[in-house]
């Protein structure tokens, strides 16, 4: 990243949080004048009162998002900080699985290993597979290609698994559980997720880095989703391959020292984070209290508070994960990282936390609590519309489309700020040249415009059962090819239809001039369980896909090459399942 | 944490325990009625 001192870095950050929060503000609360100005000509009743506040704080967020992807377009180019020659530091590298595709996850390993043995390295760096699974079966699908991984190169005395019988504290619990039996064997550790998979000169760099810097106590990569196939897939990966490093970099332009952590596909300082992220139980029953279910942020927040330097770095290349095939999978997730993000609350006052730490338990609260809000703001618009002399839209329908302009520009000027940015800069190609690019855009912002309206009601559903102190519990993520026939996306959204229908019907009813502007929410909310099945429907037989490539498909890096083959060939090879001797020891110890 | 022991990879793990203290999180709530009965507690002798 940058060569400035750590003190111009850290003051550099202070000087960008105040303007992107500064900027924030001034235009939700500008936003917010013109609104009560526009609804509040015919005298200012509670209601104008309440709908203002509403759209000023939603307002608030929305802006909020926007400043970092503007932020990282207007940062200048830069390179990941240099990091070469060989880590003095043992590090581990761990892949926590709970239920997973076994053949999958432990292939990823196999191909890290082989990544980091022909780097020369393998004497700096072990293997962890810590299993919380709890499903017999899958257990036994573990001890087999477990066994398939110790044929590895080097792998034997390197590459490491263990059950627990009882994952306590879940993922937290588990890394936790590996760092108190076995963390005083190693300077760092690499946490990831099942479906994590990185380059093995990346994570060189990262232990590198960490012997370099003695502060730093974390640095987190941006993983790029890949092997997308559903359209829902694909969407996510163009988004999260083509938007997503901008506003990464925007992100990191305002950490300072007190960056983020996001669970996975980063590396840590084992003895610090063993001195200051051992999470407590928190008082009261979930999904309040209990086990601090989004442990990444806490911990985040935790190495801060004892001193040490947590960083994402944007430009570090070489790290993938893969994304939910379709929306009902991504609403699962979504609940879970819900009632994560909400929990929070609870430790907003922990204490000598730094500031931008509970500002960003603030922002992940709010990344929920806003779809709720901006549902009641539709209510109390519907509400007032249909009282007797409210018809503000009549006489002020230039300032209702001045706002409607901006929160349009709000949410799509840096997806089109990026575009320009990326033809400019030659990035393009990797995405399929320019125009197709610009069309992918496109399709994106149609898309999850149609999207956005279920996934307000997803969201919505999940923080009102939240708050009614209903527990999400811990499903295991289905990362398959996740196609969703009709009926069962009917099962899943048909209140969303219901809702849909209803605010049509209320409105139409009550109040038809505001029928135009609802029609793009509740018309999606009507199709919900269509949209929901035909978007997790894709193209992967072959044909050719003229948009959302990415980089990962025109140019697939070496690793994802090589993971795949060993895939391939570990589960081509007539499947280490059916041979009944391998069968018979799996089951022996499962 | 309870490990299964029928799990025969668990024991190859490098056995090198590190501590992880707890961290403090939650404040203690203080109100006058708890206030009252630390102050009470702390001046009168028990039996």
């Amino acid at each position: 990243m940058s060569s400035a001192g750590p003190r111009a870095q850290i003051a550099r950050a202070h000087l960008t949080r105040a303007v992107a929060l500064g900027a924030a503000a001034l235009l939700s609360l500008g936003g917010g004048w013109l609104y009560m100005r526009f609804i509040g000509n015919d005298g200012t009743s509670p209601l104008d009162v309440l709908r203002t506040t509403l759209f000023t704080l939603v307002g608030f967020w929305l802006v909020w998002g926007g400043v970092a992807g503007v932020l990282g377009i207007l940062a200048p180019p830069m390179r990941a900080k240099q990091s070469t020659g060989r880590p003095r530091g043992m590090t581990a590298i761990l892949m926590p699985v709970y239920n997973e595709d076994a053949a999958a996850s432990f292939s990823r390993v196999a191909a890290m290993n082989r990544s980091i043995v022909d780097l020369g390295l393998a004497d700096r760096f072990h293997f962890a597979i810590l299993s919380d699974t709890n499903r017999d079966e899958v257990a036994a699908e573990e001890i087999v290609w477990f066994k398939q991984l110790l044929a590895e190169p080097m792998a034997e005395g390197r590459v490491f698994y263990r059950r627990r019988e009882r994952n306590i504290g879940k993922k937290a619990g588990n890394i936790e559980d590996f760092i108190s039996r076995s963390g005083g064997a190693y300077d760092y550790a690499l946490i990831l997720d099942a479906d994590s998979l990185m380059d093995g000169a990346t994570i060189a760099a990262m232990a590198k880095r960490m012997d370099d810097d003695p502060r730093l106590g974390l640095l987190q990569t941006v993983p790029e989703v890949i092997h997308a196939h559903s359209l829902f897939g694909r969407v996510m990966q163009f988004s999260a391959a083509y938007l997503s490093p901008y506003f990464a970099r925007g992100t990191a332009l305002m950490q300072g020292e007190e960056g983020p952590y996001w669970g996975h596909n980063a590396i840590v300082r084992v003895p610090a984070f063993a001195a200051s992220c051992g999470l407590p139980v928190l008082s009261g029953k979930p999904p309040h209290g209990g086990h601090i279910l989004s442990h990444d942020y806490v911990e985040a927040a935790l190495l801060s508070r004892a001193g040490w330097k947590v960083e994402v770095d944007p430009y570090l290349g070489g790290s993938y994960e893969e994304g939910p095939e379709n929306l009902i999978e991504y609403a699962k997730r979504d609940r879970r990282w819900c009632q994560g993000n909400l929990q929070h609350r609870r430790v907003l006052g922990a204490p000598e936390l730094k500031i931008w730490s509970r500002f960003t338990f603030i922002q992940g609260i709010m990344a929920y609590a806003a779809s709720p809000l901006w549902l009641a703001l539709m209510a109390a618009s519907i509400l007032a519309a249909a009282l007797p002399s409210k018809y503000w839209w009549r006489d002020n329908e230039t300032g209702i489309w001045v706002l409607a302009v901006a929160v349009g520009v709000a949410l799509l000027l840096p997806k089109f700020l990026i575009l320009v940015r990326s033809s400019l800069g030659g990035r393009n190609k990797g995405f399929g040249g320019t125009i197709r690019a610009a069309l992918s855009v496109m399709a994106e912002i149609v898309i999850s415009t149609l999207l956005a309206p279920i996934m307000l009601c997803f969201q919505s559903k999940a923080v009102i059962e939240i708050l009614l102190g209903l527990d999400g519990g811990w499903p295991a993520t289905n990362r398959d090819e996740g196609r969703v026939s009709l009926a069962t996306a009917f099962a899943a959204s048909w209140w969303v239809t219901v809702a849909g229908a209803a605010v049509l019907a209320i409105s139409t009813a009550f109040a038809s001039d505001l029928v135009p502007w609802l029609l793009p929410v509740a018309l999606p909310a009507i199709a919900a369980p269509l949209l929901i099945a035909a978007t997790s429907y894709g193209s992967s037989n072959g044909r050719k896909r003229v948009l959302f490539t990415t980089t990962s498909e025109t140019a697939p890096a070496p690793i994802i090459v090589e993971q795949q083959r060993i895939f391939l060939s570990w589960t081509q090879q007539g499947s280490a399942l059916a041979d009944p001797t391998i069968a018979g020891t799996a089951t022996a110890h499962a | 944490m309870k490990h299964d022991r029928s799990d025969v990879f668990s024991g190859a793990l490098p056995d090198a325990p590190m501590a992880m203290p707890k961290q403090v999180l939650e404040r203690r709530r203080s109100s006058l009625f708890l206030t009252l009965r630390a102050a009470f507690a702390a001046a009168l002798p028990r039996f």
